[in-house]
């Protein structure tokens, strides 16, 4: 491992040039998961991608270049551009929170507006039926349902008439 | 608020015009007074644009009372600011939704323009093909009739009142019969829908001849070509077998003029448009490409960059270029189109007049890439030879070096409400929507400008693409900057040019009929500035 002549506080930037890979290290509180994703993904079709989690709010991000012999320059790209990628990713994920009802109502503006209403055959192949209602799995279940116990209802009146029953039971004792 | 200053392609030799930079430390700017506004200096001035797309140029004594919110009531200033909505007090939110609602027209109806890939064969070898031309020999990438048939219902299909149908290719001409199965079959079809349906082919021209002329003629088909600039460069990026591309082009365009004109066609209005595509070998050739548009009768001239599609992907470091240098080369192209304008020669840049349009105009001509959301899947669809649906014509460009991210479906088994409903349609309007986009949410431009989903994929490694190293951004803002100047310097015969530019006259006469006996009863939307397509 060397260190990449790139302007990165110590410890957070390392290289290994034999296998051709960097890694950043990423605060967790500065940058959301999401927007390390998304920044990661991007390059994937020009390096391995790995995430990791080194120590605890750390993120590590490897990028093992595709290309063969990557020189130091192609390193010093990569993860640059990394570097700018990840900070594009998480301003767009603030900026997406920010603005959701702006770009969602725009979007289904958009969408509808040509996609237009459906058709008469569009209506004809509309699924109208219930299956979607079945529930082979038992998902929509309640847990007592599914694994045979009282419902809360049942269970308090069950209480309570143990509770007379015990009464009952002490008032006979008496 | 924020400026949005710095561009990432600094301009070497322009950075004498660069403005300087506002001393905002020492503005100490108070929130309270403003309405929403961004600002941006140009030259010794600041411009301040709201989210309505209205747009005041201010000096910076002036900006820096606003910013302060230190402007007198009753002020030449105030009324100033107050009337175009950057106060507060005052701000009328029903007539900002309706600016609003104009600019975002397009938001209305679905795809317009619906591009068909009718072959990929091509007799002429360009340097930069972003189309991945094949040969002439490779007869499987024309498209069937049938195929072609099912593309044009779909296109029918759209939700917009106006349809156009651009022949695209390869060469067009050389899969001939299935252009004129389209024109005839969609015209049939149409007589039940009721469209303003156009007809468009980009073509090299070198496969016509008078029958097919008088045929594409008497269909209202318009056409639309290549030039390249002067004789030498056209010919050594865009070779014939022959050699002489330049001259087969040139010949058809004054042919085909000459026949508008005999049918009694405007020649202001009718005439034979074409594309340029900027390479490295344009750039010294400003003034020489801009008199050969205007020697061969063109009324317009779209400096367009080179694009990293197809063949320019491998030719890139012989075509491609710093875009600081483009910007330049389009500051020296305008301005000396701007003196011919003066002297009465008629020609516009295309850049400037969508862009114009939208700042002077208050409305959007929808340009496909200049728009937020971007027209891939909304605005456009893109038919390939094989049946396959793209969002855009990039998209299929993008398919055919291997990539398929933008593919939505087949002719043979999509329905219209599925494609423009896609998962990547969809993905897209939310992508080059600029109110989710870094740099764009706070720049200036926003309400004037877009971006290219398929251009940051191909570039950048995704869809949203990072604007500050983005070439398309430093290109819109180059000429924005540049624009904004000239409306700053308020020279009168600039500002009369910029106001025609901007003006949208309807080529009626490419509306098809709706029966033999009739003629279009309305003009269709057809702007000035509709994207044809790459270059023929």
């Amino acid at each position: 491992m060397s260190t990449l002549p790139l302007q990165a506080p110590e410890g957070l930037l390392e290289v290994d040039l034999d296998d051709g890979s960097v890694s950043l290290q990423i605060d967790a509180t500065l940058y959301p998961l999401p927007a390390i994703y998304a920044a990661a993904y991007v390059f994937i079709d020009r390096a391995y991608v790995l995430l990791d989690r080194p120590v605890d709010g750390r993120v590590r991000l490897t990028l093992a270049s595709k290309a063969p012999a990557a020189t130091p320059e192609d390193l010093r790209a990569l993860v640059g551009e990394a570097a700018n990628e990840l900070l594009s990713a998480a301003f767009r994920h603030q900026l997406t929170q920010d603005n959701r009802v702006l770009v969602e109502t725009v979007t289904m503006q958009a969408v509808a507006g040509a996609m237009g209403a459906p058709s008469l055959a569009d209506l004809a192949d509309f699924d109208f039926t219930d299956e979607a209602l079945d529930d082979p799995l038992g998902i929509a279940q309640s847990w007592e349902e599914k694994h045979g116990r009282p419902l809360p209802s049942e269970a308090s009146a069950k209480a309570s008439a143990e509770t007379s029953a015990e009464g009952a039971d002490s008032e006979d004792s008496r | 608020m924020t400026d949005a200053g710095h561009d990432p392609d600094v301009p070497a030799d322009l950075a004498a015009l660069r403005p300087v930079p506002l001393p905002m430390a020492a503005i100490r700017p108070r929130a309270g007074t403003q309405a929403m506004f961004r600002f941006r200096p140009i030259r010794n001035h600041v411009l301040v644009t709201n989210v309505d797309g209205r747009w005041l140029l201010l000096s910076r004594d002036e900006f820096t009372a606003f910013a302060r919110g230190e402007v007198p009531e009753g002020s030449p200033l105030h009324d100033r600011l107050s009337s175009h909505g950057f106060l507060r007090e005052g701000y009328r939110v029903p007539q900002a939704v309706e600016r609003l609602r104009a600019r975002r027209s397009f938001l209305q109806a679905g795809p317009n323009l619906h591009m068909l890939v009718v072959t990929l064969r091509c007799n002429e070898t360009c340097a930069y093909c972003h189309a991945s031309r094949a040969n002439m020999d490779a007869v499987h990438t024309d498209m069937s009739k049938e195929t072609a048939r099912k593309a044009v219902d779909l296109a029918l299909a759209s939700t917009s009142p106006f349809v156009t149908l651009e022949f695209q290719g390869g060469e067009p001409l050389v899969n001939y019969e299935v252009v004129q199965e389209v024109v005839d079959y969609a015209t049939r079809q149409n007589r039940e829908r009721g469209k303003q349906l156009e007809f468009t082919m980009v073509s090299n021209f070198s496969l016509l001849d008078d029958a097919k002329l008088d045929w594409l003629i008497e269909h209202r088909v318009q056409l639309c070509t290549s030039v390249d600039g002067p004789q030498a460069l056209h010919n050594a990026q865009r070779r014939l077998p022959t050699g002489d591309a330049h001259q087969k082009t040139v010949f058809w365009i004054r042919r085909i003029n000459e026949r508008y004109q005999q049918l009694g066609l405007d020649p202001t209005l009718y005439h034979v448009e074409a594309l340029l595509t900027t390479t490295r070998a344009t750039l010294p050739m400003w003034k020489e490409v801009v008199d050969t548009y205007v020697e061969l009768g063109c009324r317009s001239l779209f400096l367009r960059p080179i694009d990293p599609f197809g063949f320019a992907e491998r030719t890139a470091r012989r075509l491609e270029y710093p875009r600081h240098e483009y910007l330049e080369y389009y500051r020296r192209a305008v301005d000396y189109m701007l003196e011919l304008n003066a002297r009465g020669v008629e020609i516009l840049e295309r850049y400037a007049a969508i862009f114009l349009t939208k700042i002077l105009g208050g409305h959007d001509p929808n340009f496909l890439d200049l728009r937020s959301p971007a027209g891939a899947g909304i605005g456009a669809l893109a038919y390939d030879y094989d049946g396959s649906i793209y969002t855009c014509d990039e998209g299929r460009m993008l398919a055919a070096a291997g990539d398929q991210s933008f593919r939505l479906g087949h002719v043979d088994t999509a329905r219209y409400r599925e494609l423009v409903g896609h998962p990547t349609v969809r993905a897209l309007a939310i992508a080059t929507n600029l109110d989710a986009q870094p740099d764009c949410v706070h720049c200036t431009y926003q309400p004037y400008c877009g971006t290219n989903a398929a251009y940051n994929h191909k570039t950048q490694g995704s869809i949203f693409g990072r604007m500050r190293d983005n070439a398309v951004c430093a290109v819109h803002k180059g000429i924005q900057d540049y624009l904004f100047e000239k409306l700053d310097e308020g020279d009168p015969s600039v500002l009369r040019t910029f106001e025609r530019w901007t003006t949208i006259r309807a080529r009626e006469h490419f509306v098809q009929p709706l029966s033999d006996a009739s003629s279009p009863s309305s003009p269709a939307p057809a702007d000035p500035v509709t994207p044809r397509g790459g270059p023929a």
